[in-house]
Parts: structure tokens; C-alpha cells; sequence
């Protein structure tokens, strides 16, 4: 007869998980706790590059309420997620969809796909400024040869259009990451489901709606939650193609911090960034919480 | 028996670290643009300057744009590092490195200092009564026009005043639209950055207004910088005759290609682009000429202020060697061949009237007058902070979001409390 092996059931990890974690936790503290401990405690402080610093209290916070510049960034970073995310979870789910099923050439479609999200966020929004671009673009090009317009359109001239033309970039590079989550969680889904719900007679519709979406919400609140956080904190696209213009209808709140660190006075960009800390944090909990719903009512 | 390695191994990683950390290749570092041409320059100057002085200067080669270069030296001088010795200045922010303390006081004999653009001297390179840094090479908004195209349409010269460039602008293009229906009279910067505020800054000049936020005593919204405000919202809207991208795209490059491939009949830019608009390559070679920029009937020409000024930082570890460089950045000698060899507009108002360097720049004769004559931006070290709400509310009136009045308006307020926060108590 052989003998369980003892070690196993009788192991006690001690002290020993945490040598092999050291490392880890050592770069989080490293690189992420105490810089954001940094930014914090900045945000306290009035701190310029030419006054040197001194603790303010919260000065910098009061100030930013009576800030008209940061009520405008403000304003547009929440439209942006508001507007952009949905999206790029709506499409997201649509590739997830059709690359679930079994298609013909479906690992080059996925290799297609992660494209955008492959390609750095600064190089694919130089990209698109090339295409909005008023003499040479592509968008006002297509438009002309179909015959469409006669006078190029200045895509980045009004607020709205402008704001279009950062969240359509965002889009375009984030619903495959969107995607990828999405096909994770559908080819966990039991297949029996759906041969049972066919054999049942369901049209597809109802498939969707009373099998996959259900199934799916668990992941469905993880790419939520990434890509909110993900895009309050959108940068890349904005500096590059309108640079927050026009009259700063476009200046989200990371580039509005970005101005002031860059511009000198680390205090109150310390402060703007926490805002953004803090509202992405609010979030997360809300989101978190409306899980925990969703998981004890089912 | 088997020697292990390891010990030794490790120690002599160990020395290398240690020597690597803490011995720094003697001489000075030197903080310069990294444009090709530019940086080619100052590294046959710097050799040539260890051939007479023995002193070794190293570069270090920045990026082009303008806010990277200052936030890379921020940082350093933040963290109070011994390099960069030397860098080269915007104007824009000369006055916030000076009132951090980050530049060496530099003796105006020793340097001399009369030598240069009075002007110059005065409103950017002096802070507090003191020389921090002397301008290596200088800048202003002037006018490229097409000497073609006004002779075409029987013009004699370029506009002296705003509404001669409305007026012969909107004859022009549409005599020019035939040919090409994207043609447009003029160009110049409007997108959301630095560039909008110098551009209304000397339209604000040519009108008598201009801005002012010194000592909590804040001058924007004027009967005059309307007047300057309104003429920018209306060459695009009303009269358009600046295609409606200025306001969203142009900087320095996009206009200076738009006029370069022949689309435009004047341009106002900085005098970088007299080279490259003659360069061999360029379709319009010869046919561009260069003037002062036209004003308003009643005012006079005006040009921001611009170019760099060589400054030497509070934490050299050799200042006696960093100022002997700097003396020879800005001698007679080095300053001319600046002039000849890059077509730079050197910062000695003595270098202008040299036969050698008008044979090769034609044009420094029309140049030496429009520097004499530039308006500077306000030199408090806050003026980063401010042009940013300047930055916006001005693309905001271009944008047509809002009104010329209301603009200025909404600049003053954000100005004032930008000025009540940030001015010393």
C-alpha cells in the first residue's frame, strides 16, 4: 500500500511565501505606494518652482473648487468616460461574439483584432491626427472623392466635433482589450447551456440575454471597472491631437495636471491628480459594491 | 582544489559600481536643442574651445519641443544636480528659473553686456536688477510674403497695415482660388499652445495694447487688445483669409509648409524659416521675400520676443570654467559665424552691420529693426501658469465659444487670481 504523502498535508507555509513575494511587494512600494504617498502629501503643500514649498493645508483644494479651468477638465474627462466606455464595451462584446464562434481563419482575426491594442497609444493617436488633419487627412479626402462635401471639414474646430475626435481614437485602440476579456469569460460558459437552450426551442435573442449575458456580468463588471479607471486618466490621445483645445474644450483632467507640473507648481498639480485618485476610487467601490449586489442575488 | 569565482566576481562588479557612481568625466556639460544642424554646431565649438582653453565640454543633446527641454532641466535643477554646467533658455521661463535661484549672476562687464539688444537685455536677461543669462541668439515674428503674386496683381509692396493685408489678401486669394481652391492669403499660429499668445501679443502691440500682470496690477481685457483679439477672430470667420485650421493645427511647421508648397501669400513666423523657405528644395525660393509685420493705422510694427539665452546654473560644480565658455559662446567671434553658418539672429546688435554676415544674410538688415523693437512676454516667474489660461481663453474667442469681450474678460479674472495666488506676498 502506498502512503499519502505526509509533507504535503502537514505543510505549514510559515514564513517562506513572503521571501518569493519580497520582491513584488518591495517594486509596488517602490514604484506605486510611495509616489502616490509623494503626490499626496504634495497636495498639501504649496510647492512652485520658484517659491520653494511650504505646507498650505488644503488651499489647493479649495482652490481647485473656484477653478474654472478645473471644472471644465472636470466636466470633460466624466463625458469622456461616459461617452467612450460604453462604447468600447459595446463593441468589445460585439468581437467577442462573433470570434466565439467558430469561424473560418479565426486565429488571424484574432491577431487582427489586438492590432490597435498592440500599437503604442501615442503612435496610433498620431495616426488618427493624420487623418482628421484639414489639408491632407484621410477623413476629409474619402468625403471629397465620394463627392460628399465640397469645402475640407475642420474636424478639430468645434467642441463637439473635437470631443469625437479623442474618444474615437480611445475606441478604436481599447474595444479589443475589451474584447479579450469578453472571450475569456464566454468560452468558460458550459456549452451545454446552449444546447439545451436550443434544444428548448430559444431564438438567439433570448440566448443572449437569459444564458451569455448573465454568465458573462462577473467579467462584464472587471472590464468595466479597468477601462473607467483606464479612461478618466486619458492622456495620450488628447496631447496629441488637439493638445486640449479648443479653448480648452478638450482638456481632460490628467493633462490639466500635466500643465501645471509642467508649468511649475507641483502642489496643485499634486492636488488635481489626487482629485483624479479620488474619483476613480469612488468609482471602483461603486462598482465593487454593485457586484457584490449582483453575485448575492443570484 | 576548485577556486569559486563568486567573491571575486562580485567585488570587482562592485568596484566598477563604485567608480561608475562616483567619479563623473571631468569638465563642463552643456544643455543644447537637439535639432541635427544645432547640435552639430555646438560640438565644432566646443572642440575648438578645449583646443584653446583646455577646458572639455560635453553636450547633452535635448528634444526640439520647447516644454520637454524645460521640465528635463526643472527636474535636474529641482533635485539641485551639478549638470547640466550650462543650458540654453527660453525666454518664456528665464524669469522662473531666476527667481528659483537656479542661475549664476553673471558680471555685465565681463560679459558685455552693452553689446547686445538693449531691449533684450532689459526685458529678459536682467531679473532683479541682476544679468542672469545673455541671449546666444534672438527672435521675432516677422512676415514672409510672395513677391510674385503681389507683383501679379500690380502691389507694390508689403501691407504696411492690417487692413492693406485684409485688403490686398482678399484680392489675391481670390484671383488665386481659380488655380488652386484651397489657397489662403494668410497664415500664421493659432493652435492652443505658446505660439497664440505671441502671435496676439504683437498684433496686441501693433494696436498700442499688450499685456501686463506685474506686482498684482493686471492689464489684459483693453479697448486695444480687443481691437488685436477681434482682427485674429475675424481674418479666419469674417474676412477668411486664414484657413479655419489656424486655430486648430497651425504651429510654427504647419504654417511654415503650408506657405512653403505655395498655398499662401504671406506668413507670420519666426526667422528659422528664411533658411528653409530658400532652401533648394523649396518651391517657393524665390519669390518669398521678408518684412516687418503690418499694424494698425495709428501703431507700429511689433514682435514677440523670443530665442535663447545661455544661462549657467547655481549648482555647477565649476562655475569659474562655465563662465569662460559662456563669454566664448557669446564673443564677436562665435557669434558671426552663428549668423553665416546657421542663418541664426545672433544676440550682439554688432554683428548686424558686418559686411561678411550681410553678404551672407541679406535679410538681418530688416531683422536688426524688428528686434530692436520686440515686446517681450512678462517676466514673472508665474508667466507659464498664466499663459496656459491665456492659451485657453484666446483659442476659445478663435473657437467662437466665446466672444471677444467675453474672452478677455474671463482672461483678466483668471489672470488676476493666478497673479494674487502666485505673486510674492
Amino acid at each position: 500500500m502506498r502512503r499519502r504523502p505526509r509533507a504535503r498535508a502537514g505543510w505549514q507555509p510559515g514564513l517562506r511565501p513572503w521571501w518569493f513575494l519580497l520582491p513584488l511587494l518591495l517594486l509596488i512600494a517602490l514604484f506605486i505606494l510611495l509616489p502616490v504617498l509623494g503626490t499626496f502629501g504634495t497636495s498639501f503643500h504649496e510647492d512652485t518652482a520658484f517659491r520653494g514649498r511650504s505646507f498650505n493645508g488644503l488651499a489647493n483644494y479649495l482652490h481647485a473648487l473656484r477653478d474654472a479651468g478645473f471644472w471644465q477638465s472636470l466636466t470633460f474627462t466624466l463625458l469622456f468616460v461616459l461617452v467612450s466606455v460604453p462604447l468600447e464595451l459595446i463593441l468589445g462584446l460585439g468581437f467577442a461574439l462573433l470570434l466565439d464562434r467558430a469561424l473560418p481563419w479565426r486565429p488571424l482575426l484574432r491577431v487582427c483584432l489586438l492590432i490597435p491594442w498592440a500599437i503604442p497609444a501615442a503612435i496610433s493617436a498620431r495616426t488618427w491626427e493624420l487623418i482628421y488633419n484639414y489639408q491632407y487627412g484621410l477623413a476629409n479626402y474619402i468625403l471629397r472623392s465620394l463627392g460628399l462635401i465640397d469645402a475640407p471639414i475642420n474636424w478639430l474646430g468645434s467642441d463637439v466635433s473635437a470631443f469625437f475626435c479623442v474618444v474615437i481614437p480611445d475606441v478604436w485602440r481599447t474595444a479589443p482589450f475589451a474584447a479579450i476579456i469578453f472571450l475569456a469569460g464566454l468560452q468558460a460558459i458550459p456549452r451545454q447551456l446552449y444546447a439545451q437552450a436550443r434544444v428548448d426551442g430559444a431564438h438567439f435573442l433570448q440566448v443572449f440575454w437569459r444564458i451569455t449575458l448573465p454568465l458573462l456580468r462577473p467579467v462584464l463588471i472587471v472590464a468595466l471597472l479597468f477601462r473607467t479607471i483606464d479612461a478618466l486618466r486619458v492622456f495620450d490621445p488628447i496631447y496629441v491631437i488637439t493638445g486640449g483645445g479648443p479653448g480648452g474644450a478638450t482638456t481632460s483632467l490628467s493633462l490639466f495636471a500635466y500643465d501645471y507640473f509642467a508649468s511649475g507648481d507641483f502642489g496643485y498639480g499634486a492636488c488635481i491628480s489626487m482629485w483624479l485618485f479620488v474619483i476613480a476610487l469612488v468609482l471602483a467601490l461603486i462598482y465593487v459594491r454593485a457586484a457584490r449586489f449582483a453575485a448575492e442575488a443570484t | 582544489m576548485k577556486q569559486r569565482p563568486g567573491p571575486w566576481l562580485l567585488l570587482v562588479a562592485l568596484m566598477f559600481l563604485l567608480t561608475g557612481c562616483g567619479e563623473r568625466p571631468g569638465g563642463l556639460r552643456f544643455a543644447v536643442g537637439g535639432a541635427p544642424h544645432e547640435a552639430a554646431f555646438w560640438q565644432v565649438l566646443v572642440e575648438e574651445f578645449r583646443a584653446e582653453t583646455g577646458i572639455d565640454v560635453r553636450l547633452d543633446r535635448q528634444p526640439t519641443d520647447t516644454d520637454l527641454r524645460r521640465q528635463e532641466l526643472v527636474f535636474a535643477l529641482q533635485a539641485r544636480q551639478s549638470d547640466p554646467d550650462l543650458f540654453l533658455l527660453d525666454g518664456a521661463w528665464l524669469a522662473q528659473f531666476a527667481a528659483a535661484d537656479w542661475l549664476m549672476p553673471l558680471d555685465p562687464e565681463e560679459m558685455e553686456a552693452d553689446a547686445f539688444f538693449e531691449r533684450v537685455i532689459a526685458m529678459a536677461d536682467t531679473y532683479e536688477g541682476a544679468l542672469v543669462a545673455l541671449p546666444v541668439y534672438v527672435d521675432g515674428g516677422v512676415l514672409y510674403y510672395r513677391e510674385d503674386l503681389l507683383a501679379a496683381h500690380q502691389i507694390d509692396g508689403p501691407p504696411e497695415t492690417w487692413s492693406e493685408l485684409i485688403e490686398i489678401g482678399a484680392r489675391v486669394q481670390a484671383g488665386q482660388r481659380a488655380r488652386d481652391p484651397h489657397f489662403y492669403a494668410y497664415v500664421w499660429q493659432g493652435a492652443q499652445y505658446e505660439g497664440l499668445v505671441c502671435n496676439f501679443l504683437e498684433i496686441a502691440a501693433s494696436a498700442g495694447g499688450g499685456i501686463r500682470f506685474e506686482e498684482g496690477d493686471v492689464e489684459i481685457d483693453t479697448p486695444a487688445n480687443r481691437r488685436a483679439l477681434s482682427l485674429m477672430v475675424d481674418l479666419i470667420h469674417r474676412h477668411e483669409i486664414s484657413p479655419p485650421n489656424v486655430y486648430t493645427e497651425m504651429k510654427e511647421e504647419e504654417s511654415r509648409l503650408f506657405f512653403q508648397n505655395g498655398r499662401a501669400l504671406f506668413e507670420r513666423n519666426w526667422p528659422y524659416a528664411w533658411a528653409r523657405h530658400r532652401a533648394a528644395d523649396s518651391p517657393v525660393r524665390d519669390q518669398v521675400r521678408i518684412a516687418k509685420l503690418p499694424h494698425f493705422a495709428g501703431g507700429r510694427s511689433a514682435s514677440t520676443l523670443g530665442g535663447w539665452h545661455i544661462g549657467v546654473s547655481r549648482f555647477s560644480d565649476h562655475p569659474e570654467e562655465a563662465r569662460r565658455f559662456v563669454r566664448y559662446a557669446v564673443s564677436r567671434a562665435v557669434q558671426k559665424r552663428l549668423a553665416i553658418e546657421l542663418g541664426w539672429n545672433p544676440g550682439r546688435t554688432d554683428i548686424y552691420g558686418d559686411p561678411d554676415v550681410r553678404a551672407a544674410n541679406p535679410h538681418f538688415a530688416v531683422l536688426a529693426d524688428i528686434f530692436a523693437q520686440a515686446v517681450a512676454r512678462p517676466t514673472v516667474p508665474y508667466y507659464p501658469i498664466a499663459s496656459k489660461a491665456l492659451q485657453r481663453h484666446l483659442s476659445a474667442a478663435l473657437s467662437g465659444r466665446l466672444t471677444v469681450a467675453e474672452a478677455l474678460r474671463g482672461s483678466q479674472e483668471a489672470v488676476e487670481e493666478i497673479a494674487a495666488t502666485y505673486a510674492e506676498p
